[in-house]
């Protein structure tokens, strides 16, 4: 029963970072219809945020690591995505893979490609006793933080204007824009909220691991993309329940399997979406109808 | 048999024959380099193979996937594991089993073994990958890659787990590596030119149209992966045997960033552009990586340590060929469709050639398509019925289209005429009703086999196959059935020439304007031999003039090919020369059915199309 | 207001609208009928700035909409209410509407344009899928009329609504014209269309076939041969007088 417990908050906390990631992906795949592989280097230069700014306070590391999710989110849209906005899907996310090449390398030649220690709050290593279960802190962090990032990602959303154009944009953009919506800002707003959400997600696996390196974003960023395949494309709660069943999924898989196993557990994870495309080509969440584009 | 060509014999010949002189030129300057540059060139040509392998997959079907280096890195295994010798395999991979453990095979047999099993694993892979949507495959098959990275990494005693095996023969030459690339060229223009590669390019170029031919995109797409993952895994397992090493790590992430550059910069849907866009990319790719342990240019400037540096500079071409050049170097033709290259070899312009040639004598295709079918039988709907959300578009319409003769359906915008052909050709599911092809339920089936039992239909849009030429698009619409290739030939030519395009057959079907691709659509319907022909506003756009041409054209079609034709058409003129009988629908139901003299003159029919005040004033 | 000089549409190099004059006068409401495949649509583009004209001019109180930016041009007072609707069905109508008013005074506009439509008040926080078509056709129009249009631009407003409900749509135009809205109305419905405007002009292969005000275009036979073709003209001719 214990056991049981821990392992639940333990999966728990591992769906909401992949839920973080998911949505990332998804805040720019609905207004821009672009699968982002470069999400996953704008969670890792947040990191090296960390890592460059280790000397400051940590909340002024946090804002660093924060600035900087934002900032090259929105200078990748600016620099790389705005030109081919109106290409296919595939040209986009090949652009996007360049982008992400890019940016790891620059990372390497600026840094090093070997993984580099971050120190982290002590109170983050220590774990609280909840009656019989002892709870890491830091995954209090990362729910508390995924609580805090849905409720403001909801705010913004639905109750600010900029949300609500947003919105509408993500549905019929040719529409919004017909009715005086700005392209370029709803573009530029969804990628600085996927780099704020980078960010989010940087900060808590450097916390979590203790170390920044150049490829650290890979896994991630693949994490995001199964979970909205899974998801259905293009639906921010689909992402959302996408990345807490991943996340679940692998943290049991990780509790659970024969330990000569454990090792494949990625494997097994990414074997998932296909499990689930074919019986639902759309998704879980996407139209079970098949499509007649005529 | 028919002497018509989809392109001329010297084309075909520059086609080929251009990317293996490439080939050979590569060869030549590696045999008589250094034993560096050797095994510089040897890797090259190992990934252009990797590289001919993605264009087989991604370059027809239009569809990226990330997963091809996948099976590069399980050929290369495979390829290593059996040629080790069986102390060195017991030293490294433990765990294997005895057979494959002990056994040391020469470089071209485990090769072929590499090569057969990652034909075997891509289709065993594909079988649900491809089931998934065109959006899904990138995503599905990068998380393949992963799977195999992380079996490799973690599998310790049979794999040698994340430590690199070492001290694999190193038997690939330059010369081999050169015949092996040259070979994968051949096969990937044999490949793209097979009937196989034409029904796979018609899915790139409209998914929709190209089911519409009887063409199953998911078969025509597994098909080309497993392919695919052939040519990948005699690319892994020749390159094991150069560099002597392999680790999870040599095919993964940077490999296949690296290889879909190459790709894309030479234009994906070339063969010609694959091996373009190899030897620049690894030529930038050796040059930055000269530098990258620090160099000085010209003495002055001095660069120093730069990790990073050569993978920056591909990142940085992949994105500049995006946002300026997305096409690639050759704007995804072969060498024999460059007009430059044309120039530079002295070749006189192709088109002129095309229309120059007589046309020869070709087989009469409505005899081709028409044998053993029964005149008799009719396309008949029964009470169908469509809503989409909570409009209802038809309610409860019949048809009956009977075989040699033309139902016209008119009705304004919005009356559901479109749906209903939707409905009748497998596009659309409908809420309620039935659908009988000469008697059979044909209700629920796919339009692709809809198609090959006989439905044939084109678009409101015309849905053209862009870059595939006049004679290659119709041609596929006899292929989508299964016709042979050289047969699709003659069927594509006859049709043409009966519709007088023939001077369209060579010309890119995207340059054409919507009138000549709507009738191009027309042509390719016609060439799957349908025995019901749906015609979605084939006259939108022509002259007068041509509109009646059309209508004798049609006329010929019915006679000829004796099949049904349903025809929407707005241009009520042609409705009428051609359709002894009408029918009229309005706000899915239908208005009316009868002669077109009998409908027009119908107070309903008129207020339908004008409004009933209309009727009111023009009378007074 | 509005004027188009020999505007051209043209998608991937092949023209499908050549060279149409429209000119439309303060307070003037003019129609623009003719069968799909006229133009009418794409020369409803080229105004709104979804796709830049080949050729000609589109002004709009004198100022060149060439190349301008379709958020832009609705900035300046030019709304449309395409053709379908086209509602943000996964926002609530309440949303619909915030989203078209902006600056001062978005709320007291919004009032007033719920009193005008009370269905869309007492609907307000539903999503706008669940309305009816008349309902969403409603909302689309109270949408454009948010955005403060000095030229309200309607396509098909009547496509696929019930009788009484285009009667109800078609009040409500009428209304708006008493208040001396600016209309440019795109209709399949000629007879309607052409009572109900000043003035029409009635397209067919891209190209202006005939245009004049109502009492000229009534009863043209031109207009029922771009519909049904010459044989029902004749016949029409024949039994009608």
């Amino acid at each position: 029963m214990t056991e049981l417990a821990q392992n639940l908050i333990d999966a728990l906390a591992l769906g909401s970072l992949y839920a973080l990631i998911a949505l990332g992906v998804t805040v720019v795949y609905t207004v821009m219809g672009m699968m982002n592989f470069a999400h996953g280097e704008f969670i890792m230069l947040a990191a090296y945020a960390l890592y460059v700014l280790a000397g400051l306070p940590f909340a002024a590391a946090l804002g660093g690591a924060l600035a900087t999710g934002v900032l090259i989110a929105i200078a990748a849209e600016r620099v790389a995505f705005r030109p081919v906005r109106n290409a296919d899907l595939s040209a986009q996310l090949v652009t996007s893979l360049a982008v992400a090449t890019i940016l790891q390398n620059v990372v390497t030649g600026a840094v090093n490609a070997r993984p580099q220690s971050v120190a982290t709050p002590a109170v983050l290593g220590e774990s609280t006793e909840l009656g019989a279960v002892s709870v890491p802190n830091l995954e209090f962090v990362t729910l508390g933080l995924t609580a805090v990032v849905l409720a403001g990602l909801g705010w913004l959303l639905y109750r600010t204007r900029a949300g609500l154009a947003m919105r509408a944009a993500a549905e019929n953009f040719e529409m919004a824009r017909l009715l005086g919506v700005r392209a370029d800002r709803v573009v530029a707003l969804s990628f600085a909220i996927s780099g704020a959400l980078a960010a989010a997600v940087g900060v808590l696996l450097v916390m979590q691991t203790g170390q920044v390196s150049p490829t650290m974003g890979l896994t991630p960023v693949l994490i995001g993309f199964v979970a909205v395949v899974i998801g259905g494309f293009g639906r921010m709660v689909g992402a959302v329940l996408g990345g807490l069943l991943l996340g679940i999924v692998s943290s049991l898989l990780g509790a659970y399997l024969p330990a000569d196993l454990v090792p494949f557990r990625d494997a097994i994870v990414f074997s998932l979406p296909v499990a689930i495309l074919i019986f639902r080509p759309r998704g879980l969440l996407g139209a079970a109808t098949g499509e007649a584009r005529v | 048999m028919s002497g018509v060509r989809f392109r001329s014999r010297s084309s075909l010949a520059v086609s080929l024959l251009v990317p293996l002189a490439l080939v050979a030129l590569t060869v030549a300057i590696g045999a008589n380099g250094t034993p560096s540059l050797q095994g510089t060139v040897t890797t090259i040509l190992c990934n252009l193979i990797i590289v001919l392998g993605l264009q087989v997959f991604i370059g027809n079907s239009g569809v990226y996937s990330f997963g091809q280096l996948g099976f590069a890195s399980a050929g290369a295994y495979v390829a290593a594991v059996l040629t080790l010798p069986a102390a060195l395999t017991a030293l490294q991979t433990p765990g294997l089993p005895d057979p494959i453990a002990t056994a040391q095979l020469g470089p071209l047999l485990s090769t072929l073994i590499a090569a057969a099993a990652c034909g075997l694993l891509a289709a065993a892979v594909g079988l649900p990958l491809m089931r998934t949507s065109t959006l899904a495959i990138p995503i599905s098959t990068f998380a393949f890659l992963v799977v195999v990275y992380n079996v490799l990494a973690n599998w310790d005693a049979v794999t040698g787990g994340s430590s690199a095996l070492v001290s694999i023969p190193r038997t690939t030459s330059v010369e081999s590596a050169g015949l092996w690339a040259a070979a994968a060229v051949a096969v990937a223009l044999a490949f793209k030119w097979s009937a196989r590669g034409y029904r796979l390019q018609a899915t790139r170029e409209d998914e929709v149209a190209a089911r519409s031919l009887g063409i199953g995109v998911m078969k025509e797409r597994l098909v080309a992966f497993s392919l695919s993952g052939v040519l990948c895994g005699i690319g892994g397992a020749l390159a094991v045997h150069q560099s002597g090493v392999l680790s999870p790590t040599t095919f993964y992430f940077a490999a296949t960033v690296t290889t879909v550059t190459m790709l894309v910069l030479g234009g994906a849907r070339s063969v010609f552009g694959a091996v373009l866009g190899t030897i620049a990319v690894a030529s930038v790719n050796e040059v930055l990586r000269g530098i990258e342990g620090g160099a000085e240019i010209l003495g002055l400037v001095a660069i120093g340590d730069t990790p990073g540096l050569a993978a920056i500079g591909v990142g940085l071409i992949l994105l500049a060929t995006m946002i300026a050049m997305p096409n690639g170097l050759t704007g995804g033709r072969e060498a024999g469709e460059l007009a430059w290259l044309g120039r530079l070899l002295g070749r006189r312009r192709p088109r002129d050639r095309a229309a120059k040639s007589p046309w020869p004598d070709v087989p009469n295709a409505a005899e081709m398509v028409k044998a053993e079918r029964a005149r008799d039988g009719s396309l008949r709907a029964e009470g169908i019925s469509v809503a989409f959300g909570g409009l209802q578009v038809l309610r409860g319409v019949d048809l009956e289209l009977p075989r040699g003769e033309a139902l016209g359906l008119i009705g304004p915008n919005g009356a559901g005429k479109t749906t209903l052909v939707n409905v009748l050709s497998g596009f659309l599911a409908p809420a309620a009703g039935m659908v009988r092809l000469d008697g059979t339920d044909v209700s629920g089936r796919s339009p692709n086999r809809l198609a090959r039992t006989g439905l044939g239909r084109t678009f409101q849009a015309a849905l053209p196959f862009p870059h595939l030429n006049g004679l290659e698009s119709v041609a596929v619409g006899a292929m989508g059935v299964g016709v042979g290739r050289r047969d699709a030939v003659a069927v594509a030519a006859d049709v043409l020439a009966r519709l007088g395009m023939r001077e369209k057959a060579v010309l890119p079907a995207g340059s054409l304007p919507p009138a000549s691709q709507r009738l191009l659509g027309v042509a390719r319907a016609l060439a799957t031999g349908p025995r019901y022909l749906l015609l979605d506003e084939p006259a939108a756009g022509l002259s007068e003039a041509e509109a009646e041409e059309l209508v004798a054209i049609l006329r010929g079609v019915l006679e000829d090919f004796g099949c049904g034709i349903l025809l929407i058409e707005h241009e009520m003129s042609v409705v009428m020369s051609l359709c002894p009988r009408v029918q009229v629908i309005d706000d899915g139901i239908t208005l009316r059915v009868g002669s077109p003299a009998e409908v027009q003159a119908d107070p309903a029919v008129i207020e339908a199309y004008l409004g009933s005040s209309y009727l009111e004033v023009a009378s007074a | 207001m509005l004027d188009l000089r020999g505007t051209r549409v043209a998608y991937r190099g092949v023209e499908v609208v050549h060279g149409v004059d429209l000119r439309i006068d303060p307070g003037e409401v003019v129609g623009m009928v003719g069968p799909n495949g006229a133009g009418k649509s794409s020369v409803l583009r080229a105004i709104s700035g979804l796709v830049p004209p080949s050729g000609g001019q589109v002004l709009f109180e004198g100022r060149v909409l060439n190349g301008m930016a379709p958020e832009r041009i609705a900035k300046l007072g030019l709304a449309l209410v395409p053709e379908g609707r086209h509602v943000f069905k996964t926002l609530t109508v309440a949303e619909n509407l915030r989203l078209s008013a902006w600056g001062s005074g978005a709320a007291a506009a919004i009032e007033r344009t719920l009193a005008r439509f009370p269905i869309l008040r007492e609907r307000a926080g539903e999503h706008a899928d669940r309305l009816s078509g008349g309902e969403q056709q409603q909302l689309a129009i109270a949408r454009a009329l948010l955005c403060r249009p000095r030229l309200l631009i309607l396509d098909e407003p009547s496509l696929g609504l019930a009788p009484k409900m285009i009667d109800v749509i078609y009040e409500l135009l009428a209304e708006l014209r008493e208040e001396g809205t600016t209309m440019l109305l795109v209709e399949q419905n000629a007879a309607r269309t052409i009572d109900f405007c000043d003035r029409c002009l009635v397209l067919g292969g891209g190209r202006v076939r005939a245009q004049g005000p109502r009492q000229e275009l009534r009863g043209d036979s031109g207009l029922v041969r771009a519909y049904l073709g010459g044989q029902a003209e004749l016949r029409r001719n024949g039994g009608g007088r």
